[in-house]
């Protein structure tokens, strides 16, 4: 099992009065290969979520496990963070170097790998991104989407199991959303890698192969996309919401007009408007 | 006229190896009562132009005069900013990594203080501002800015801004990284401040879908350029020209064109979720011999449309406090009787959220 979380608490402030819980007697577990989108309102502790799977946090109570190693466990926390590669909100705030590959190369430095592999390591990361070609030039000058696809090569680098994105497309154009998402979803089929996405847009989650809805700490709805958006008024209860299609479809079967769940991919709902109109 | 913009253009890092241009022979004019959207993708030059509205970038090349401030590349005469930034409030992206003070009173204190008002109408002002953005001034005015929700510090942001009553509201992308819920509240606060504060409107977004469901007119940024200003029902037509620029378009008119390719025309101007529905629903009566009201079909996601009355509207609306009854009693109390019944109203809500 990739990750396992058992009965997970976790509370900020544990000992004062203004002890916050962020997550709440937690369970889950995510099989290797999944694609699974988080969503959540903000606050409902996705975050904090992410930031315990690498042991940035650990739990208040439970245990959190990366194949089968405990983030409480000192020896293997080392072993857990090259396994599991965080990407962040801000573009801006991950770069380190004033060249692509260095900034690539940073991690494995770090790991002690010897110059070839890291050579190899900077060339493959690259090019999984998409971004060979920008090797030798400096991030700062390039778009959103451009610095998110190189962070997200920057922890490649690293050969991680798990990805997680905490909101990395939350400050992207539409333009550099696509990029990043189609990048996480080509590394999920082709490489294997286990990706974590946590998102605001609800849209983003439709291809996830399971998607996790969480409220105030807890799990509410954990299944299939097509599912989880058939609970559209318990999901607005909880302050979010189903994707742009799926509410115009749920909107026009209220008045008679049946196109389907809206959860299809485009051409299926043309096709479905066209057998009506 | 608020804002006249003529032959405006700016380069970046002149005469060095780095030169860009940002902006390049801009010209426009933003009215009074527009409710303006700025597209454009990101490097197209929207935010260098709103930073000279702002006065923040000193124009090169050109001249922009707002609501009788004149911006030139000259030096002399000096122009007096403070009065151009208490007249042109600007909402940053992700405005609540500036909150910096101690309570949120004191946050929204901030601009207009700097004003140079007196105390009593820098707290006059500070209460409305906080009210107005939808938060309870007297539960959130001792708590530290930190404290609060998402949604809530951008309001609080938001709130510092308009305690300045702007003439005119800048926001660039405001609704960025809020859950969808906390997106439906600042969207909705926005279009109470076209009517309640500031008459003049620009918003920033990336998201198409978003802007249309308020702009009354579409400006588009391309490579330094303003290459379309329009109503908003006809920026659609050059949808082709539109994505070849990499910008999305909205999801109905998307909708609309695949279904034009496949021979069934909806009609001109759909745009938003509404307008689709209400074609899809005639089409569907013509062809089956149904009845179904076009009213009928709402693009329901949450309704803030309360959250945002003034406390006389929603009276008006639940039709509540006995006009005739207060029409004889003083006008303080009357002011006094409609804040309490304001303040049960907005617990009430919060109960049931």
């Amino acid at each position: 099992m990739a990750v396992k979380l058992d009965h997970v608490t976790f509370s900020y402030n544990v000992s004062d009065a203004y002890r916050v819980d962020a997550l709440k007697d937690l369970s889950l577990q995510i099989e290797e290969g999944t694609f699974v989108a988080l969503v959540g309102h903000n606050g409902s502790g996705k975050s904090t979520l992410a930031k315990l799977l690498n042991g940035l946090l650990l739990p208040t109570s439970g245990d959190v496990r990366i194949f089968g190693n405990s983030t409480l466990d000192p020896d293997k926390i080392y072993d857990i963070r090259k396994s599991v590669g965080m990407v962040f909100q801000n573009p801006d705030n991950q770069m380190i170097a004033s060249i692509v590959e260095d900034d690539i190369a940073f991690g494995p430095e770090n790991l002690g790998i010897e110059r070839q592999e890291i050579e190899r390591r900077v060339e493959w990361a690259l090019s999984k991104v998409g971004m060979s070609q920008y090797r030798k030039q400096t991030p700062f000058k390039m778009s959103g989407g451009q610095k998110q696809r190189l962070a997200i090569a920057g922890v490649l680098a690293i050969m991680p199991k798990i990805l997680v994105l905490d909101e990395s497309t939350a400050m992207l154009d539409p333009k550099g959303r696509s990029e990043v998402l189609k990048v996480a979803h080509e590394l999920n089929k082709q490489e294997g890698i286990t990706v974590i996405h946590i998102t605001h847009f609800m849209e983003e989650a439709l291809n996830a192969d399971r998607l996790i809805v969480l409220d105030s700490g807890r799990i509410a709805f954990d299944d299939t996309p097509e599912e989880v958006f058939k609970h559209y008024e318990e999901l607005k209860a909880i302050k979010l919401a189903v994707p742009w299609e799926t509410q115009l479809a749920i909107s026009l079967k209220k008045v008679g007009i049946d196109i389907g769940e809206g959860t299809v991919k485009d051409e299926e709902l043309i096709d479905n408007l066209c057998r009506l109109l | 006229m608020p804002i006249i913009v003529k032959k405006l253009s700016f380069t970046y890092s002149a005469k060095t190896p780095y030169e860009r241009k940002a902006l390049n022979n801009i010209n426009l004019q933003i009215n009074e009562g527009d409710f303006l959207g700025i597209i454009g993708h990101t490097g197209s030059g929207k935010s260098t132009f709103i930073q000279h509205i702002n006065g923040l970038i000193k124009p090169q090349e050109g001249e922009i005069e707002i609501f009788d401030i004149k911006l030139t590349p000259q030096k002399r005469p000096k122009v007096n900013l403070r009065a151009l930034r208490s007249q042109v409030g600007m909402v940053f992206q992700y405005p609540e990594y500036q909150l910096f003070a101690d309570t949120v009173e004191k946050d929204v204190a901030f601009g207009p203080k700097n004003l140079g008002l007196s105390s009593e109408e820098v707290s006059e002002r500070v209460r409305q501002a906080i009210e107005m953005v939808g938060l309870d001034y007297e539960a959130v005015k001792d708590r530290a800015p930190f404290e609060l929700s998402g949604g809530q510090k951008r309001r609080v942001a938001i709130a510092g801004i308009i305690a300045m009553r702007p003439k005119m509201l800048i926001l660039d992308e405001p609704t960025a990284g809020l859950d969808p819920y906390g997106k439906e509240q600042i969207l909705n606060l926005i279009k109470y401040l076209k009517t309640h504060c500031s008459p003049t409107i620009v918003v920033i977004s990336h998201d198409i879908d978003e802007i249309t469901r308020f702009a009354n007119r579409i400006v588009v940024f391309n490579d330094s350029r303003i290459v379309y200003d329009e109503p908003m029902q006809q920026l659609f037509k050059h949808s082709i020209q539109l994505q070849n620029m990499g910008l999305d378009i909205p999801r109905a008119v998307k909708i609309a064109n695949s279904l034009r390719d496949r021979g069934i025309d909806l009609g001109e101007g759909i745009v938003t979720a509404e307008d689709l529905m209400a074609a899809i629903v005639e089409r569907y009566n013509q062809k089956h011999a149904a009845q179904i009201d076009k009213e009928a079909c709402v693009f329901d996601m949450y309704d803030f449309s309360q959250k945002w009355l003034t406390s006389e509207e929603r009276a008006e609306l639940e039709g509540k406090p006995n006009v005739e009854e207060e029409a004889d009693a003083p006008k303080t109390v009357k002011k006094n009787k409609s804040k309490e019944n304001d303040k049960k109203q907005k617990k009430s809500k919060r109960k049931k959220e």
